[in-house]
Order: C-alpha cells, then structure tokens, then sequence
C-alpha cells in the first residue's frame, strides 16, 4: 500500500497537469465554439467541385 | 403547387424555370440569385451544405436583389474603423446576418478560406460573428463582404469595440469551473471509495489521514474556484435581504467543506469532500447549460442593426456619394433605391415610392409615401427611387425607440420570486436555527458528541436536494423542449408558462404564414373565363415586386404583355393584346369596381376602364395553429387574437379557429393595453407574436413565444423562441411546462419529507456523520432521477 504515497501525488499532477492544458485552451479560443466541431467531423473536405473527380 | 426553391425554400414562381443541376440531379430556384448562389456553393465543392443544414427556413440564404456596393470598406478611412492591424495583417469581426445553423458556419470559413489574402476566417453560430484576418496588400475587404453576400448572407462589419464580448468571456469562466468541477468530482470520488472501504476493513490511521489530505488538496479548488459565483450571489442576497437559492447552496457547500476541513486535522469521524465536490458539479453543469440556452438568444445591438443597411447614397453638393450609416447626420439629404432598406428616419422630399413598413406596424399592405410623408429607419423602400432628408439617426429612430421601449418593459417586471426559493429560504433559516438549537441542547448534555451531532443535523438536513430540485428539473425541460425547437432564454419562462391562464396570439406572421394566396376570383364580366383572368393577372403581376404579387404566380404560359407599367401604390397596367389591361385597386382599375363586404384583401382586374374581376387574397394559416389552440384549450387556456391588422381579415382567421376573443386594428400600445388590463383581471398572459412593434407586447406579458424568423428583435424579448415553422410544438409547451411545475413540487416534497424525517433522528443522535453523508447524496440523486423524467416527455 505504501506504493500510494507515490502513486497519488503522481495523479494529481498529472490532474494539475490536465487543468493547465484546459485553461489554455480554453483561453486560447478553442472552445469559444461547441457546435461546429461536431458537424466539421462529418464533413469531408475532399468534395470536389463537379467535373473533377 | 411546384417545389420549394432548392437554395432558400420560398415557392418558385410559376414564370420562374430555372434550374441548378447538383449531382446530375436538376433542382427547381426561384430566381437568378438563388441559382447563382447554388452554383457558387456547388462549383467550390461544398453541395454537402445542403445535406447537413437544418430544414431551411424559407427566405433564408436567400441573396439581396441588388448587389450592395461594398467598395465603401477599402477606403483607408473605413478599414481603420472596421479593422485593427494585427502584425502584418488585418483583423476585421464581421456580423453575418442570415445565419441559423453550423451548416452555414462550415461554408463560410470553407468559402472564405479559398480566396487568396485570407489568413483565417473563424465562424461562431452562436454569435453569429466572423473573425477575418486577412492580408490587405493581396486582398480586399470589400471581396469578402461580396462574397458572404453572393452567398445569401447580410454581412455587417463591427467596430472593433463593438466585438469584445462579454458572453465569450463568461462562457470561458464557466467550462474553467465546469472542469475544475468534474475532474475534482472524479478524483476525490476514486480517494472516498478508498476511505469507504477502509471503514469497513479496518484502516491504517497514516492512509487514512494521507487520503483525507489529497482530498482536501483536491476538493478545495473545487469550493473556492468553482463554487465561488454561488458564494458571491448568496452573499449578495444577504446584503440584499433576498436570501435566494444560493444561499442554502453555498450554506451546504460551506458547512460540509469547513467540518470536513476540520475533521481531516483533527482526525475526526468523518469528511465529506465527495458530497461537496459532487453537489458543486451538479450546479455547476445546471448554470453552464442554462448559460448557454442564455447566450443563443440573438443580442440585441446587432439584431437591430442588422434591420438597417451599411451604406447609404448621400446627396452633396458634388454629387452622389456611399457613406456608411454611421456616419449619417441630422438634415442629410439621401437617395433610396426601388429595394433599400431605409437607413434613418426622414421625409420624402421629392418622388413617390410605397414603402414596406410591416416590421414597424404589421400592416402587411405596402403604404404609398410622396413629398412630405415621414420614412422610418428599417422600412423596406419597395418600388420607387425617391429623396428624402434625415430626421432622426441610430438609437432617436422610431426602430430605436421601440428597442428601448422593450427593454424598458422587460426591466419593469415584477422581480419574480420563485416558490422554490420562497421555501428555500424559508427551511435554510429554520434549519439554522434548529442546528443552533441542538448543538446548545447537547452542549450541556454531553459536550463530547456536541459537534459531532450538530454537523449530523446540518449534514442531513443540508437543503442539497431542495436546491438542486428546481434547476434540475429546469434542466431536463429546457432540453426536451430544445429537441420540439424550442429556445428558452428566460429563466423564469418554464414557470410563468405554467401558470398561464390566457393565450393571446398575434395574426399576422403567427398564426399565419404571411404569405398571401388567392382563394376566390368573382368574375363580373361574362365575356372572361376565370382561366382568362388568372393568367392576364399572372402576367401583370410577373414583374411587380409588390408582396401580394407572388400569389398570382402560376406555372402555364403567359400572354405577352407591352408597355408594362407599375403605379406606386395603385397597381400595374399593361398592353395585352392590344387592349390596355390593370390591375391593382378598386379606383385605379375604374368601372365602379367594387367588392361589397368579404373578408379577405381585393385585388381588382379591368381591361379599358371596365372591371372584369376581382380577386380575393388571404394569408395562409401556419401549421398546426388549430392543434396549438386545441391544446391549450384543453389545458384551461383562454385564447385570444390581437392584431394591427384590419378587422374583416382578423375575424376570419378568428372564426376559422373558433377563436371569440379577437381586437382588431391594434397599435402595439392598444396591445400592451390589452395585456395590462388582462393582468389587472387576475389573468396570467402568455404572449405569442413576432413582429417589432409586438417587443413591448411580448416584454410586458407574463410569459413570451416568437418564431424565430419573425424580426430579429421579437426573439431577444420572447423567452421561449420557435425555430420550427410549426406551432404544434406548443401545446407540448404548456402541458410540459405544468409538468415541469409538478415534478418540481414532488422534488420539493420529497426534500421536505426527507428532511423532517432525518433531522429528529439526527437531533437525537442516532446519525453517525457517514450515514448523514450517504443520506444527503441519495436524496439528491433522487430529485436528479425524478427530473430526468422529463427528458423523455410526450404529450
């Protein structure tokens, strides 16, 4: 059990890691917009105009 | 009738046959600009705009008959006010008008990102706003704004301090706390299932008090970072002495943190960081999805801009000059076009036009204006190139004046103090004081188990599961009615929708579609058939721009007609034939015309001053108005019709839906009238309309409804928009209202119940804080399952 004195600390570093990485996102506009990326997946870019493809 | 145009959904005109081949498939438009529209999205690859869009909404997308002249915006001047300089690039926000789903949003940055000089062009649907960076040398702004236009949108360049955006800051704030708040829910969840266990096995006191800590570590951004709008407003209540909702949240949240502190170093019983930190996430997840049905509601600055051009044709002493609107001033002399929106308030100085004001009056007929008649900003010029002189600019117009008019309304609402949070704070103050009071009981009984005992009362009692009960239950309704297409953007909506006792709907634009049709022709003149008539109309009418014009559209050939000329105001007349054909009004076609009593709107047909026909045109009901009225009479609902229209046309559509309540020939203040006196009698209203002059209306009702395509700024004072064309929806909107009501009362029982049967056992000491912990969790997991219940609700 003792392993969790090592193993705990590790987590929340990486949590505080997680969060860190979030907010920068977050306050770099990456989340500014929740509904487009979810139709931009579905959506393939490769469509090419008639005659070409 | 033939299919709807492909590109913008309104009905092609018979005359009309183009067509716009997408994937071998040819599709029916409704005119050269929609067809060239299609075209530019089909030849930039992107025809999968048309599967992925919502159902369009007729007219939307649809591209301005005369290009705007966007010149004005490469001037250095202008680009300075609309643009800031970004390095070796320009950055210019773009309000993009016309917009109504993600579809669109992928188009533009797709459409946009292929131009050369483009830097990155950034699209947010919910604000409708466009990022463009671009490079000045290798492009022009005005290429861009051609190109949002020639796809059918209304772009509007914004001043750079127009775009800071307080919505975009707080919707940042909010996924910060929403994160901090989940992941410290899962952390310290995984270390309480630890500290659970170890109960029961037998725990190693230095693990025991090494998991308390990290929980404590983890759980204390998690009060203070996420939490901290519940402590600010519970705080502000205080100081206010209107103790709210967040009162007992932030009681809960603080009482359980500071005995759960204080038990982690002094080796206590027991702590209850995963009751805290599940409960903060929880209310937190309840005010960013409330946060963001707020933020969809279109703001109202651009709403109102958008109603007015970029650019107006100034009148100088050289000549003719484009100034944006901006820039107009009092006593200006301006040119308007045959189809511009008219950007000011003025007169008419010289000319004759018929204006399209029904966005200020809902009159739907177009009002003939010559010199000396007043103009209003936002009106549509329809037929006519006149002059006018500027009165009033911007926010002193009469479109301004009805803006602040509602928001005034709005603000005027009586503050509503809901009943969850009468009761709320009700039982948070009597908690208190019954906490106060066993904690002195056991203090001089046996002031060992005091604390103990106290913080078992104030656990289990804590009032989680009445705080959470309203907004859960809100919640679950909110996005159930967003799956009918329905958009709450008020709060307090759900509830004041339950309580309404009448139902008052406007005519035009609501019930009906706005769109006239012909429903009968009289022919007086035996030598004519009815065929005769419809067609000679059709062909008349085919090049009027006049909005009753597009009923007489009809699919056969037309006969030829010569020297074809529009009368504002009056009608159309032509040669036919050899034979000197009109149409239009009972004076201007001449031979005595008349009508007598009908109750729909003429239209008269003669040929050489001899009446030959009429027609009778009548706005088409909306779908599903008669099963909305229906419901909510089954409901207990009173209806009731109010409108600016005339009173033949509004006792029809009265009669068709058996409505006995009708007010005809309304200005909105007679309409506000309408509602105080209702309100007065006791009646709660709910207001259903569009229209501008309908703001005020629908701000001073208990509860409003707007279909989304109405004008822009009914939606920003409804609280609940429609963004499907059907009414049908709403039946399902009261009846879900008064369930969302009850479930919210069973929530409040439920707590009640729960708390006046845990608090005696925990006042007497048979509550081991664990317990008191377990107890306060299960009974707010039941008031989250009993509103779940409402996401799957049927009528």
């Amino acid at each position: 059990m003792t392993i969790l004195y090592v193993l705990i600390p590790l987590a929340l570093l990486l949590l505080g890691l997680a969060v860190w990485a979030f907010f920068w996102a977050v306050g770099n506009g990456q989340f500014d917009d929740l509904d487009t990326p979810a139709m931009r997946i579905i959506m393939d870019d490769d469509d090419k105009p008639d005659g070409q493809d | 009738m033939a299919a709807p145009c492909f590109h913008c959904a309104l009905p092609v005109p018979a005359s009309c046959s183009l067509t716009v081949d997408i994937d071998g498939e040819k599709h029916p438009v409704c005119c050269p600009g929609c067809k060239a529209v299609a075209e530019l999205i089909r030849d930039s690859g992107m025809t999968r705009y048309y599967e992925l869009r919502d159902a369009p909404e007729p007219g939307v997308g649809r591209p301005p008959d005369e290009a705007a002249e966007w010149q004005v915006f490469d001037s250095a001047e202008m680009l300075d006010a609309f643009t800031e300089r970004q390095d070796d690039a320009r950055e210019a926000t773009i309000y993009v008008g016309g917009m109504y789903c993600s579809a669109c949003s992928w188009l533009i940055e797709t459409t946009l990102g292929k131009q050369p000089g483009i830097r990155s062009a950034e699209v947010n649907p919910i604000t409708h706003r466009l990022r463009l960076r671009f490079d000045e040398h290798a492009a022009h702004l005005s290429a861009f704004l051609a190109t949002l236009a020639n796809l059918g949108y209304q772009p509007q360049p914004l001043s750079p301090e127009s775009t800071t955006r307080p919505e975009v800051a707080e919707q940042r704030t909010g996924l910060k706390r929403l994160l901090v708040a989940s992941l410290g829910m899962m952390q310290v969840m995984m270390f309480a299932v630890g500290l659970y266990s170890m109960d029961y096995q037998g725990i190693d006191p230095d693990m025991q008090y090494f998991l308390r800590l990290v929980s404590f570590l983890v759980t204390t951004p998690v009060v203070f970072y996420s939490a901290k709008p519940f402590f600010t407003s519970a705080w502000r209540g205080i100081v206010g002495r209107k103790p709210g909702m967040d009162l007992p949240v932030s009681i809960a949240v603080g009482a359980a943190y500071t005995a759960s502190v204080y038990a982690t170093f002094t080796h206590g019983e027991a702590v209850w960081y995963d009751s805290v930190t599940m409960f903060v996430f929880f209310l937190t997840l309840g005010r960013f999805l409330e946060m963001r049905a707020r933020h969809r509601s279109i703001d109202r600055s651009a709403a109102l801009s958008t109603l007015l051009p970029n650019t107006a044709t100034r009148i100088d002493a050289a000549g003719h000059s484009i100034v944006p609107v901006s820039q107009l001033s009092k006593g200006d002399r301006l040119l308007l076009r045959a189809g511009e929106s008219i950007p000011a308030d003025g007169q008419v100085v010289s000319g004759a036009t018929s204006v399209d004001e029904s966005l200020l009056t809902g009159e739907a007929r177009p009002q003939s204006k010559s010199a000396g008649d007043d103009l209003a900003a936002g009106s549509i010029n329809i037929d006519g190139m006149v002059e006018m002189v500027v009165t009033n600019t911007g926010s002193d117009t009469t479109l301004g004046t009805i803006s602040r008019l509602s928001e005034r309304a709005r603000y005027a609402r009586p503050a509503f103090v809901t009943l969850a949070d009468r009761i709320a704070s009700y039982i948070v103050v009597a908690l208190l004081v019954i906490a106060a009071a066993v904690a002195v009981f056991w203090y001089f009984a046996d002031p060992g188990r005091a604390f103990v005992i106290t913080l078992s009362v104030l656990v289990v009692t804590c009032p989680c599961a009445l705080a959470l009960a309203t907004p859960a239950a809100f919640a679950a309704a909110g996005s159930r009615l967003s799956q009918l297409r329905l958009l709450v953007t008020n709060g307090n909506a759900i509830e004041s929708l339950s309580r309404a006792t009448l139902a008052i709907f406007d005519k035009t634009g609501t019930l009906t579609m706005g769109l006239p049709r012909i429903t009968a022709v009289v022919v007086v003149d035996p030598a004519w058939t009815e065929k005769d008539c419809r067609l000679v109309a059709a062909a008349l009418e085919h090049a009027s721009t006049h909005p009753l014009a597009r009923a007489f559209a009809l699919p056969d050939a037309l006969p030829e007609v010569c020297d074809e000329r529009i009368h504002v105001g009056e009608g159309v007349s032509g040669m036919i034939e050899g034979r000197e054909w009109r149409i239009g009004n009972a004076g201007f076609v001449g031979g005595g015309a008349s009508a007598g009593d009908s109750v729909s709107t003429h239209v008269f047909l003669g040929v050489d001053g001899r009446l030959v026909a009429w027609f009778d045109l009548e706005d088409e009901l909306r779908p599903g108005a008669a099963e909305a009225l229906d419901a909510s009479r089954r409901l207990g609902l009173d209806v009731a019709l109010i409108s600016g229209d005339n009173r033949i046309a509004v006792e029809a559509v009265a009669a068709e839906l058996g409505i006995d309540d009708y007010h005809a020939e309304c200005r909105p203040e007679d309409k506000l009238r309408i509602i105080e006196e209702a309100q007065r009698r006791g009646e709660r209203v709910v207001m259903i309309g569009d229209g501008i002059n309908d703001a005020p209306v629908l701000a001073g009702a208990d509860a409003s409804i707007a279909p989304a395509h109405g004008a822009l700024l009914a939606q920003t004072s409804a609280d609940i928009i429609m963004l499907g064309d059907s009414l049908s929806p709403l039946g399902t909107a009261f009846a879900m209202s008064r369930k969302t009501m009850r479930i919210v009362r069973q929530n409040l029982g439920w707590a009640i119940v729960y708390n006046t049967l845990a608090l005696p056992l925990a006042a007497a000491g048979f509550v081991p804080p664990w317990l008191a912990a377990i107890g306060m969790s299960t009974s707010s997991l039941v008031v989250v399952l009993n509103a779940l219940r409402l996401s799957r609700f049927e009528q």
